[in-house]
């Protein structure tokens, strides 16, 4: 096989799987080294991928298309699993905490692997339709996803939450070494913050779009209705945590039910229902 | 004025509107409700409905207008409250902020500064001179920056760095911002239109139709589609679609300009825009009544060609371009007296047909494909406004949670008899930035003054 960047995302692939079991393993057994070497190899999965983004980029100009690689459904899986990779290290180097990567590669890897190995994921480099034909595409591909990314991972800070929550008792153990309950019901705070601000640009870079494309800002399509929806679920986690009761428990509920509505926002919304976003399906 | 708003703020009216449980409400609802209209399809005619649902779910449909779901009557009550419930908390806490926005942070004694989140407190054998005062006083300075003081606060002098306080008012921009949306989107809605139109190849309009009311509307001048073009990739996708228009004031050329998918064209505040387009076929014929009597026709789909001096005229039914390798086109023949017949013309065949008592000769000469663009065209004042909003909404975010209010207050002076200096402060926002820059002074002051415990 050449140097292509199939090649290299192929490659990711099984890096980024690789990472996971040992975030899993690091996490479960307590091995502090097994835990330095998962952070090493997802941050040479996360290199790989970045050439391969570039080379891809390259390649569609060798076949004379020439647009960043954002542009269907199978790019956008890779971008999503690049840049929650990205966001995860992010908060690993803020915070020091590794037992969060076994919860957050899960989303990269099983990504990656959806997009190579699904027979409904169309792999080749396609030119551009002219509705995609815009500047815009980058900026609102970026900030939707930068969003998406960060909500999955305040997905996984939820699943810990709840873990940690049920058993809070435990002192020891697979539990015990997870943050604090205030800790990650910190961190899931601050996730959704920042997710939320991408979310935002994304649907204001998506109706600054449209009213270009299609001549109006707002047309109530599934997509933008969906991103719409998750839009309200994130905040109402905002605002949660001012109704007494509701912080904690219910917030990491609203943050997985917050990834729900983004993954049906990103894949249902392509598969069940019709729309102008048809293309992202293909 | 007191008095008058201390009963309103007390009806249980006001209190069920400012309580950020109906916000958490509404949110909750309007997220769950939004469902609907992506799973039923929009727009379709009732007949449609009927059909798919049944009649049973077909009322229920109709009563609550899921047709057109998003401005149904009762989601439109639900971004009614919504926009209330964001109006009435705002004026709720308005009062709470501008306190805190004015108070004077300066008024403070040194007992209060011990109770800040972050305290320490030095106390000192010997009088503080001239020139260690100084030295306090700049390591202070060295870290905050520009800095307010006041003598004689509790005995002492105190020095008080304030950053931020106006982030208080990011949570009304971010509120408003939604407010501004709504407002432009109304704009849009009463002042603008939306319309569209297909517009041959080579003629022009000067009005639109409403897409809502069905109404003519004209636009002052005219538009021209001088071409219209469509090219593909190799896999057969499609690459371009192009539209050549020019703009007519009173007949007079203004400006062209080729519109693209993505990039529109703007005159006089309306917008037109490339959104489809269609071919129709066209035919050219050749129709001979003698050797000296005879007209060149263009048929076009959907469109009458006369010979108005035989009472002729001419309609395109079918169009096939390629029968063995040539073009081929039905044509439909009729006369005043609604005399009409049609037959089938292969290019470079001849056929005769008979109206009355004449016997005419017709060949079909040429056939192409005509275009028309498909446009379409708005105008919205309110776009402006709804930009607006979204800044609003984005700076004011930020504001909310990522500009903190932060207060550094020092004092020096006498406390339960000692000489005592305290180094105290809070901050609402991103603790962990505050603790380094604060505990950078403490360490300057430890420095200088840890040697006179």
């Amino acid at each position: 096989m050449t140097f292509s960047s199939s090649y290299l995302f192929s490659l990711t692939t099984f890096i980024y799987l690789g990472a996971a079991a040992l975030y899993l393993t690091h996490w479960i057994f307590r091995v502090q080294k097994v835990g330095l070497l998962a952070t090493v190899v997802t941050v040479g999965g996360l290199v790989i991928q970045t050439v391969g983004l570039g080379l891809r980029w390259i390649e569609s100009y060798q076949l004379g298309y020439g647009h960043a690689p954002l542009s269907n459904l199978y790019e956008s899986m890779v971008f999503f699993s690049w840049i929650t990779v990205l966001v995860y290290l992010i908060i690993e180097w803020q915070v020091k905490r590794r037992v969060i990567g076994a919860f957050a590669t899960p989303f990269a890897s099983l990504a990656m692997a959806y997009a190579s190995f699904s027979p409904n994921v169309e792999d080749e480099i396609q030119p551009l339709i002219p509705a995609l034909k815009s500047n815009w595409l980058i900026a609102h591909v970026v900030t939707c996803f930068l969003g998406y990314a960060s909500f999955a991972v305040a997905c996984g800070l939820g699943i810990m939450y709840l873990f940690k929550n049920r058993f809070s008792g435990a002192s020891e153990g697979i539990i015990g070494v997870m943050p604090d309950c205030k800790v990650l019901d910190e961190l899931m705070h601050q996730t959704i913050i920042f997710g939320f601000l991408w979310l935002t640009l994304g649907i204001i870079t998506g109706a600054v779009w449209a009213n270009d494309a299609w001549g109006t800002y707002w047309s109530w399509d599934p997509k933008e209705t969906w991103s719409l929806i998750t839009w309200f679920v994130y905040a109402t986690a905002l605002h949660a945590r001012f109704v007494r009761g509701w912080a904690g428990r219910r917030i990491a509920y609203l943050s997985i039910v917050g990834f729900v509505a983004v993954m049906f926002t990103y894949f249902g919304v392509n598969f069940l229902l019709s729309g102008l976003h048809s293309y992202g399906s293909q | 004025m007191k008095t008058s708003s201390s009963t309103y703020q007390d009806t249980s009216i006001w209190r069920f509107f400012a309580s950020v449980r109906l916000a958490v409400f509404l949110l909750i609802t309007l997220a769950i409700t939004s469902i609907v209209g992506t799973v039923i399809p929009q727009g379709e005619s009732l007949q449609f409905y009927l059909e798919t649902f049944g009649p049973n779910f077909f009322r229920i449909i109709k009563l609550l207008h899921l047709y057109d779901t998003y401005h149904s009557w009762w989601y439109l009550i639900l971004l009614g409250l919504f926009s209330t419930n964001l109006v009435v908390c705002t004026l709720k806490r308005l009062p709470f902020t501008l306190k805190l926005y004015r108070r004077d942070n300066l008024s403070v004694d040194s007992g209060r500064l011990l109770k800040m989140p972050f305290k320490k407190e030095w106390e000192i054998k010997e009088e503080l001179d001239n020139d260690s005062t100084q030295s306090i006083i700049s390591a202070f300075k060295e870290v905050v920056g520009k800095f307010r003081e006041r003598s004689d606060v509790d005995g002492g002098k105190l020095f008080l760095a304030e950053r931020g306080k106006w982030s208080y008012w990011g949570v009304y921009g971010l509120h408003g911002s939604i407010l501004i949306i709504f407002f432009g989107a109304l704009v849009g809605l009463f002042l603008g239109f939306k319309g569209s139109v297909m517009l041959p190849e080579g003629e022009k309009i000067d009005q639109i139709v409403n897409r809502q009311s069905g109404e003519h509307i004209p636009l002052g001048f005219s538009v021209r589609c001088d071409r219209f073009y469509i090219s593909f990739y190799d896999n057969g996708a499609p690459q371009e679609y192009r539209s050549d228009l020019t703009v007519l004031n009173d007949d007079k050329e203004v400006f062209h300009k080729s519109i693209v998918v993505n990039d529109p064209m703007e005159y006089r505040g309306v917008t037109f825009y490339q959104a489809s387009y269609r071919a129709i076929p066209e035919v050219t014929v050749q129709v001979a009544k003698s050797a000296t009597l005879h007209r060149s026709l263009t048929i076009s789909a959907f469109q009458r060609a006369l010979w108005p001096e035989e009472q002729l005229s001419f309609g395109l039914m079918q169009y096939q371009p390629n029968v063995h390798g040539k073009p081929a086109a039905q044509i439909w023949v009729g006369d005043q007296e609604g005399r009409e017949g049609s037959f089938w013309l292969l290019k470079g065949n001849k056929k005769e047909f008979k109206k009355g008592e004449n016997l005419y000769k017709i060949s079909l000469t040429n056939a192409k494909q005509r275009y028309l663009t498909g446009l379409q065209v708005k105008k919205d004042p309110g776009v402006w406004i709804v930009w607006l909003g979204c800044t609003v909404l984005i700076v004011g975010f930020a504001i909310v949670f990522w500009v903190p209010h932060r207060r550094m207050w020092l004092w020096m002076g006498r406390r339960k008899g000692k000489i005592t200096v305290i180094l105290s402060g809070q901050t609402n926002k991103n603790k962990l930035q505050f603790e380094k820059d604060i505990k950078k002074i403490e360490k300057a002051l430890d420095s200088s003054l840890g040697a006179r415990q």
